[in-house]
């Protein structure tokens, strides 16, 4: 008879060990059990090339919650944020647009593009942040329903209510905007550079599938200025040895708190009784019982893989079948012989500590959506570029880099359906539109490796390829994520709780999903 | 003279605020720029014995209590059906008949799925509750999220207890489909691409995006209001055109003793002290009055006819970025004979309220994608009314009137911009289209009026050719609409009010905005 655990999580993704971190940090005895060799879902550093250390998939942190980096002691387990500090967007004119870490120099730039644009720029840096502030306590919240009666929800609604209220007219006014908003529109109100809108907005299509000029991406905008509420002015960087350290990190201090990580171990079905979870089956036919079972997965392998469709009410099913995945996001990982010579900034420069965005305009970024829509990966796409061994060498070997590609728009059902064929025709289109602002790139690429959105549900289980669990779209958020009444960690199994990006917050390497689910879960069991 | 209060503008809402207003007991003004009353609810004689809806083809929905409380019937208005179908093409002279009745729908959608047609009922009955509950929150007052006054309070709670009363599964599903894209909102419910394409148009109506965009569905419920399940036309319009409505609402504004005086432009708003004191006509006649209400658009009120160096900066700033963006343009024919569409019998023609030529979702995002790059669509979104079919006045005998809504034309053309060359060739595009379906069209053409978002503008001062004096998207409705400051109908300015469609709730309902405006006046604050 196998041993039995308090609680089982299904999925070594960041957000199930982080949940599996706080359970055992509160005496519980916890088995995580990962599907693949490694832990880390999406958030994985892989030797795809002898000498070349990528980070596969997520390949930036600005989002993982400083509780848990505290709570969790990570820097004790090895976690290392190395700084990004600037983006440098290369123009179809041979120019460029910087945005630096460094304030004057930034302003300066800035001025020489517009002058109105750098007068108004501290100002909307200034309203980002107070955004950032007026939605960290609903980050932090665990979603009430606003239909339900029950004292708590009715206190938690009086709790946003208050809060909302709290935030005084103008910083309500622009929540709302933002949450309702086209982020080029959003934009439009601020500035009038497109080169500047067209990088800003690029950021508010992440993981989404809809281009900058569609209501809904403006939030998204929001979504990754959190990440530079808490650390230093522009908190985005690297985990030093690649993103697959942070799951590292957070996997060293779970089992420091004693839970245990199998991997290799997929688990086929969840296990229940009379309305009440047993345990889970593994894919070898193992059967592991545990009162508490936590889903890491996203919320249609939660509900629809792992259990029965008749374990759940029909209106559940029918809300997950209809949770929006739409995955539109590809990845280009380089091993490079040398580095890439911008013809807008030629030779090595402090723009190649970070990233390079391939957003040159509004229009540029709209119409890599349209090929999208009608079901073709964008011809000319939207990148955001990094060169990791830049700043952590140890990811190349000496002289050489790698190259992470970050690639929007290509679409999980692509017309025709993803092949070999196909998956090298979207690396084609990476790099020819990569050289046409730098030229040596082609001659640089000692490998390549081309994810579709195909392959990133195939390797880590993100239906659809959706690096969010589910698309961060206004109707997809806080109770209704993955859907209403069951935004709460719960499922209508007792016993069974959620704790993937798919729920609330979601979304990003954040964490908060986890450590939110894992309160929760201690609070009720 | 003096006078209690001034209108700007013979709008329709400024007709019904002066109606309310001098029933009341006000001495009231209405000043008209134009030798007629409606604004763009006109109908006109645009070729000898040819009479047209010029501009709006109707007034979207008209509250029977403004029907009511004015006596409109008395004074000559009686509204009749349009017909009771929308005839929508599906392309080689396949036509889709959606009719009023839900029962009579069933069988005309099963030639084209059978899912759909089972899936139509429910589909339209769901959409119906929604938009009851937008009709409820409509006759209100836009609910006023920072104060905590007690009336607001009282008005909070009416909303909420009509949402309990609606159930909660209403009141979720508003929540959860008014941010959603409309084309999202089809896909998860029907297959068929000819109804998925009739009802996609819905949700861009009178918009600046395609039907893939955020926020799209809630267009679509919006146009709903006031209409039974399974209608998604104006089941009622004026007989003899929709000025009729305005000679109406004239007359009940006279039988009241107000006084409403044409070809009468208002030069702009007189103040003294900050306090709005009345208005300089552009014959330099001066009109005190204690009370100003403008159904000029906000934008042209505040910037134009108001001193805005008198307003407060940021409040000149939240003016200059309402969203207006005019997408349409319109195509009235005088016809020698009624002409043909291949597929459609005489019957049908004579039922149809809307021939709908928008075949498919993606047919109307193309159409979009177009006017996003500043191009009138290539193959419009096209909705036909030949409103001398059912109503003798419109043409002589034998004789009849196409009036032609097109989407998408951008106000900001590119490419040199509204030039005569530029709008015969929309002319010439749009009759193409129509002669594809209705070979030989172009032979019956004895007159042609083209306008285009820049003849709307000057013809009906329609800002940027926005038919509801500002887009109806998320971010610009209810307490937002059209800025924070403005949206309960009462400005900054002591004694100068806002009426205006582009004021809450919003275009596409007759007098919505007047009606409440007035009840703000009257009520003293």
């Amino acid at each position: 008879m196998a041993k039995r655990y308090d609680a089982i999580v299904i999925g070594g993704g960041h957000n199930g060990l982080v949940n599996a971190a706080y359970l055992a940090r509160a005496g519980r005895s916890v088995l995580v059990l990962e599907a693949r060799d490694r832990v880390g879902g999406a958030a994985v550093s892989e030797q795809v090339f002898p000498g070349f250390t990528f980070s596969v998939f997520s390949y930036v942190v600005s989002l993982l919650r400083p509780e848990i980096i505290r709570d969790l002691d990570l820097a004790r387990h090895g976690l290392h944020i190395l700084p990004l500090e600037s983006t440098v967007t290369p123009m179809l004119n041979g120019d460029y647009l910087g945005q630096w870490g460094d304030h004057d120099q930034n302003r300066r730039e800035l001025y020489r593009h517009s002058p109105r644009d750098a007068e108004a720029y501290d100002d909307y840096g200034q309203l980002m942040l107070h955004m950032a502030h007026a939605v960290k306590p609903i980050i932090s919240m665990i979603p009430p329903d606003p239909t339900s009666l029950s004292p708590r929800d009715l206190m938690g609604l009086l709790k946003l209510g208050k809060h909302m209220r709290g935030l005084g007219p103008d910083k309500f006014h622009a929540l709302h905007k933002l949450m309702t908003m086209s982020a080029a529109d959003f934009l439009d109100e601020w500035f009038e550079t497109d080169v500047l809108k067209a990088t800003k907005s690029a950021s508010g299509i992440i993981g989404t599938f809809l281009g900058p000029r569609s209501p809904g991406t403006a939030y998204v905008l929001l979504h990754h200025y959190m990440g530079e509420l808490d650390g230093v002015f522009r908190a985005w960087g690297f985990a030093k040895g690649g993103t697959g350290s942070v799951s590292e990190a957070i996997a060293s201090a779970a089992r420091g708190f004693g839970a245990e990580i199998r991997t290799s171990a997929p688990v086929a079905r969840v296990r229940a009784r009379s309305g009440r979870v047993t345990g889970v089956v593994l894919d070898n036919g193992d059967e592991i019982e545990s009162k508490v079972v936590v889903s890491g997965l996203d919320p249609r392998r939660t509900f629809l893989q792992l259990l029965d469709s008749s374990e759940i009410p029909s209106e559940l099913g029918d809300a997950i079948r209809k949770f929006k995945f739409r995955g539109s996001s590809g990845k280009v990982n380089l091993a490079l012989s040398e580095l890439p010579n911008f013809t807008c900034l030629p030779g090595v420069g402090p723009h190649l500590r970070g990233a390079i965005s391939i957003s040159p305009s509004v229009d540029y970024v709209e119409r890599a959506y349209d090929d999208a829509k009608y079901g073709a990966f964008s011809r000319q796409p939207y990148m955001d570029i990094v060169i990791p061994s830049m700043i952590d060498p140890g990811m190349a070997p000496p002289g050489q880099h790698v190259m992470s590609i970050f690639v929007q728009y290509a679409p999980f059902n692509l017309e025709g359906g993803w092949n070999d064929v196909q998956r090298e025709a979207f690396g084609d289109a990476v790099i020819n539109t990569l050289s046409q602002f730098a030229p040596n790139i082609k001659a640089a690429i000692l490998h390549r490796q081309v994810i579709t959105p195909s392959d990133i549900e195939r390797v880590t289980g993100l239906t659809e390829g959706n690096i969010f669990a589910g698309e961060l779209s206004l109707h997809q958020l806080f109770f209704f994520r993955p859907a209403h009444q069951w935004a709460r960690y719960r499922t209508p199994l007792a016993g069974y709780w959620q704790c993937g990006s798919g729920t609330h917050p979601g979304g990003g390497i954040m964490g908060a999903s986890g450590r939110l689910s894992a309160l929760e879960i201690l609070r009720h069991t | 003279m003096t006078s209690d209060v001034v209108v700007i503008g013979a709008g329709l809402n400024g007709l019904v605020a002066a109606a309310y207003l001098a029933r009341a007991g006000r001495r009231v003004i209405v000043l008209e720029r134009r030798a007629m009353a409606g604004g763009a609810h006109a109908t006109t004689e645009f070729a000898p014995g040819f009479r047209c809806n010029e501009a709006l083809d109707d007034a979207g929905w008209i509250p029977p209590r403004i029907v009511r409380e004015l006596d409109l019937a008395a004074h000559g208005l009686r509204l009749v059906s349009p017909g009771n179908r929308i005839l929508a093409a599906a392309g080689d002279g396949a036509w889709l008949s959606l009719r009023g009745s839900l029962a009579d729908t069933f069988e005309p959608l099963r030639k084209f799925s059978h899912a759909d047609s089972v899936a139509w009922r429910p589909f339209a009955e769901r959409l119906r509750t929604m938009a009851a509950f937008l009709e409820q929150v409509y006759a209100q007052e836009a609910p006023n999220v920072d104060s905590s006054s007690v009336t607001d309070l009282l008005g909070l709670l009416r909303a909420g207890l009509g949402l309990r009363r609606m159930g909660k599964a209403a009141m979720v599903d508003v929540l959860r489909t008014a941010p959603m894209s409309v084309g999202e909102l089809l896909d998860d419910t029907f297959e068929s691409d000819v109804l998925k394409g009739a009802l996609a148009a819905e949700g861009v109506r009178h918009l600046f995006q395609g039907p893939r965009s955020g926020g799209t569905s809630f267009v679509l419920l919006h146009h709903q209001v006031g209409r039974p399940a399974g209608v998604f036309w104006p089941d009622q319009v004026p007989a003899g055109g929709v000025g009729a409505l305005a000679d109406a609402l004239v007359a009940s504004v006279r039988a009241a003793d107000g006084e409403v005086r044409l070809n009468a432009a208002v030069a702009r708003i007189t103040m003294r002290d900050g306090v709005a004191t009345g208005v300089v006509l552009d014959s330099g006649e001066e009109i005190v009055a204690r009370q100003v209400v403008s159904s000029a658009d906000p934008r042209t009120t505040m910037l134009s006819l108001a001193d805005p160096s008198q307003l407060a900066p940021e409040l000149v700033r939240s003016v200059r970025n309402i969203k207006f963006k005019g997408a349409w343009a319109k195509v009235n024919l005088a016809l020698d004979s009624l002409p043909l569409f291949v597929g459609v019998s005489a019957e049908e023609l004579r039922e149809a309220a809307i021939i709908r030529i928008s075949p498919s979702v993606n047919h109307v995002e193309r159409a979009y994608d177009n006017a996003k790059y500043g191009r009138v669509s290539s193959e419009p979104w096209l909705d036909v009314r030949i409103p001398s079919l059912r109503d003798a006045t419109f043409a002589p005998v034998g004789k009849h009137v196409m009036s032609v809504h097109v989407q998408f034309a951008p106000y900001q053309l590119r490419d040199g911009g509204w030039t005569d060359a530029a709008r015969t060739a929309l002319g010439n595009t749009v009759l193409a289209t129509l002669e594809s379906h209705a070979p030989g069209l172009s032979g019956l053409v004895r007159h042609q009026q083209v306008l285009t978002p820049l003849d709307l503008e000057r013809s009906f001062a329609l800002p940027e050719g926005s038919a509801y004096h500002g887009e109806m998207t998320l971010d610009q409705i209810l307490f937002m609409r059209p800025i924070p400051q403005f949206s309960r109908h009462s400005t900054p300015v002591p004694g100068l009010f806002i009426c205006s469609s582009g004021s809450h709730p919003g275009g596409g309902i007759a007098g919505g905005a007047g009606i409440q405006a007035a009840r703000r006046m009257l009520s003293g604050t």
